[in-house]
């Protein structure tokens, strides 16, 4: 049978909101799942975050695309009902409440596994479902601080930085996505259902592809700090300014040899103090201001990274900002920048998926929900319900819908 | 019953070195697929990465627990002609080289998918295998400049700066790891092989959760710059300095509330400059100067963000790596990992953040030595002789070493 995409025909039941979650249904959407996402009668949160049009917001559609839309009040024991009877025909689960929550409207895995011991349940949370944090609300920004990615981020001798965008909330996303197909790739060799316990603060540690090892093999007496413009432990990585623009430069494998000639300083190849990147960087002062010198004689960044990338091989880049990241030429071609047409919103630009299948080259054609907007059908064609029942439930509060 | 692992059976040929693609293969041995890493007789680059104990990395370790290790030489046929035959026994190959690099070795997938029809193949690079910048070499930090990270941290007017860890590196090792599961699920079901083509570019720019459609929704009114310390549109939102360390805290909506009543102004919640987190940001100032006020009172980091959690305000100590080592609640939850090498004895890594009920304990993993398995994958699993093995040793077509 020909499959739309590598999930096509995987049933999900989405009670996520804001971001981590979101981010996670989309990519399941993406490939080609079934996802009904599950929302308050006021609406996910992130509907009013920007940029709104037309009442519309542009960070609902990059978050929630190709996701049917079911409106109705969880705390009510009928909309607790239609969400059991769609999770007995689901593979899998997925929210991002605080701890607790789910178990509040008895949709927690201790009920839902009763409901359906085949399904796959995925929870994502700022610090994890246990340990002392657990019950505290959390945000992308929490993690990081905790998990001590932002203490690693800024100047030596100043205050931490906060990191321009929720890199740690979209990440979790995609480690749940990645977490839940191997669970459906073990239920589909019949291992059965389980669940999965995401946190931000266990993805954001694990970008410490150094520093945790680092420190504990050291026996402590390297402690990883925060550096601002270079890297701690490994030299030359890092940040220099030519003419207008900051470049980053990292010649931390046979490259150096390549950036030493370039710089004249051939003498660097076989000095013992230059022998290697660790033992560089006792020494990165000297190679800094060799290189902010070269720099200075170039004096325009476009040529600076020529010579070095083009030329020398060197790796460096041009730091960009978004704009100038949309409108290139690299990223043009290779379609990271995806636009979608809404049909209130009209066409935005987004970020595309970044996962690239061969036998599925083009994205599916993907719509953002109004609240609620596919509420009948759902209830009519999954579930049964006749419009008179469905025309109650609205009247009673349980379901409801938005065009926004 | 012990569970069978979730990737038991499923069989990977690893080219990958350095991070990226080692944390992709790492992930996939620790839900028990049998990694074979294929690495040249000078060793992936990262056994030069720190820290070293006795020539050993722990870097190196780190990303490479649980795969077995066959050290050769790509550019000979003999090496190539084993790899063929791994291929063919093989469900995924994955790889990081620089786009091209796998071409001439033979070991692209046009090649490759000749002899294993069924065969899932991954790329991993920096801008990807098409576009313009395409055969440029990469690096985590380069990819963030490409993909317009590093332009968001900093001070406003200032220059960017980098977070020291390579977040790039290691989540595009695990969107790797999802698209190639996802690729085996399709696999199961029926739709055969295919090929994967994952770059840092493409993963670092979909982590503008906001930048890109409000850029393009505001038809450019609206880019988003570095802000500090601070958030660039929303108050309070960033971090604080208590005495002598640094808190982050946020509040919305009733999370304010309980803010104001803590630090004690109730006058705020009257003042429309304050109604909501956007007017709040316009007046950001005298928000930021009335918490730090009570900071200051305070005097004391760790009591604060106590006080503030207990109102549930969303806070947290902006903590360093040996901190987060030592919190109880990483304790509790084991997201420091240890474990055991043979050089180091114990070494302290963070744990696999993927965890399924089913298999509440990590697989016992040790990262293996430079060709530590040549002759248990070469005699086993392609049944050559004790004699040809030991010729391609003197060949120098395979190699080992205790590193």
């Amino acid at each position: 049978m020909t499959r739309k995409h590598v999930l096509d025909g995987v049933k999900v039941i989405d009670f996520s909101h804001y971001v981590a979650g979101p981010h996670c249904t989309r990519l399941m959407a993406e490939a080609g799942a079934d996802v009904i996402k599950i929302e308050a009668l006021h609406g996910d949160s992130s509907r009013h975050l920007p940029v709104m049009k037309n009442d519309r917001s542009g960070y609902y559609i990059q978050h929630n695309r190709g996701k049917r839309c079911l409106g109705l009040d969880l705390r009510t024991q009928e909309a607790q009902d239609i969400c059991h009877s769609l999770i007995k025909d689901a593979d899998v689960v997925i929210e991002n409440f605080t701890p607790g929550v789910m178990a509040k409207y008895n949709m927690d895995w201790a009920a839902l596994s009763k409901v359906n011991p085949d399904l796959v349940m995925c929870s994502i949370s700022c610090l994890g479902q246990e340990g002392p944090l657990a019950r505290f609300p959390g945000f992308d920004y929490i993690g990081q601080a905790y998990s001590g990615v932002m203490g690693m981020t800024g100047q030596a001798d100043g205050p931490p930085a906060l990191s321009g965008m929720a890199f740690g909330d979209i990440s979790t996303g995609a480690h749940a996505y990645g977490a839940i197909v191997s669970a459906l790739f073990h239920k589909a060799n019949g291992g059965g259902g389980q669940y999965l316990d995401m946190s931000l603060l266990d993805c954001l540690f694990s970008y410490h592809e150094m520093n945790v090892q680092v420190y504990d093999a050291s026996g402590g007496a390297l402690v990883p700090k925060r550096s601002g413009h270079q890297h701690s432990f490994v030299a030359p990585l890092g940040l220099f300014k030519c003419g207008d623009r900051y470049l980053i430069i990292v010649a931390i494998g046979p490259q150096w040899v390549n950036l030493c000639k370039l710089l004249g300083k051939e003498e660097w190849i076989d000095d013992p103090r230059f022998a290697d990147p660790v033992i560089r960087n006792e020494n990165r002062d000297e190679i800094s201001e060799a290189i902010e010198g070269w720099l200075a004689t170039i004096g325009d960044p476009d040529k600076a990274v020529k010579i070095l990338v083009e030329d020398n091989h060197v790796p460096a880049a041009p730091v960009l900002d978004v704009p100038e990241v949309m409108e290139h030429p690299h990223m043009v071609q290779r379609g990271i920048v995806q636009t979608i047409d809404d049909p209130k919103f009209g066409k935005v630009k987004i970020p595309a998926s970044p996962m690239r299948f061969s036998e599925f080259p083009e994205p599916l054609n993907l719509q953002a929900s109004g609240i609620g907007e596919h509420n009948a059908q759902i209830l009519m064609d999954q579930l049964g319900y006749s419009a008179e029942k469905v025309a109650e439930l609205t009247g009673a509060g349980v379901i409801g819908s938005k065009d926004t | 019953m012990t569970q069978t692992p979730m990737l038991d059976g499923i069989k990977v040929l690893d080219f990958t070195h350095i991070v990226a693609g080692p944390h992709a293969t790492r992930l996939m041995a620790e839900h028990g697929a049998e990694v074979i890493k294929v690495e040249p007789l000078t060793g992936d680059p990262a056994r030069g990465l720190p820290f070293h104990k006795d020539g050993r990395s722990g870097c190196f370790v780190q990303h490479n627990i649980g795969k077995k290790n066959l050290c050769l030489d790509l550019s000979t046929q003999e090496g190539k002609n084993i790899c063929y035959e791994l291929v063919k026994q093989a469900d995924v190959v994955i790889e990081n080289f620089a786009p091209g690099v796998m071409q001439r070795l033979k070991l692209d997938w046009e090649t490759l998918r000749k002899l294993n029809p069924e065969l899932i193949m991954c790329s991993i690079s920096c801008f990807g295998q098409t576009g313009p910048l395409s055969d440029l070499p990469g690096y985590d930090f380069i990819g963030q400049s490409y993909a317009g990270l590093l332009d968001m941290n900093g001070e406003p007017g200032g220059s960017p700066i980098f977070a020291d860890l390579a977040f790039g590196d290691v989540s595009t090792g695990t969107h790797a790891y999802a698209a190639i599961i996802s690729a085996l699920f399709h696999k199961f079901r029926g739709g055969g092989g295919q090929y994967i083509d994952i770059s840092l570019v493409d993963v670092l720019f979909s982590y503008h959760e906001m930048g890109v459609e409000v850029f393009d929704g505001s038809k450019g009114g609206m880019a988003l710059t570095r802000s500090g310390t601070q958030h660039p549109l929303l108050s309070p939102f960033g971090v604080f300095r208590c005495n002598d360390k640094y808190i982050f805290l946020i509040a919305n909506r009733d999370q304010w509330l309980r803010l104001v009543k803590l630090i004690d102004r109730p006058d705020m919640l009257e003042d429309p400059r304050y109604t909501d987190i956007m007017s709040r940001g316009e007046n950001r100032e005298e928000v930021n100067a009335a918490i730090q006020t009570w900071l200051d009172n305070i005097g004391d980091a760790d009591e604060a963000v106590r006080l503030l959690q207990e109102h549930h305000v969303p806070s947290a100590p902006i903590l360093s790596i040996p901190e987060v080592i030592e919190h109880p609640h990483m304790k509790a939850r084991g997201t420091v990992r240890t474990v055991s090498d043979p050089v180091f004895g114990q070494l302290k890594i963070p744990n696999n953040p993927l965890r399924f009920s089913q298999f509440p304990e990590p697989l016992d993993l040790q990262a293996g030595f430079l060709g530590q398995c040549n002759h248990e994958i070469l005699s086993e699993k392609l049944h050559y002789s004790d004699h040809q093995i030991t010729e391609l040793e003197k060949n120098g077509v395979i190699g080992s070493k205790n590193i």
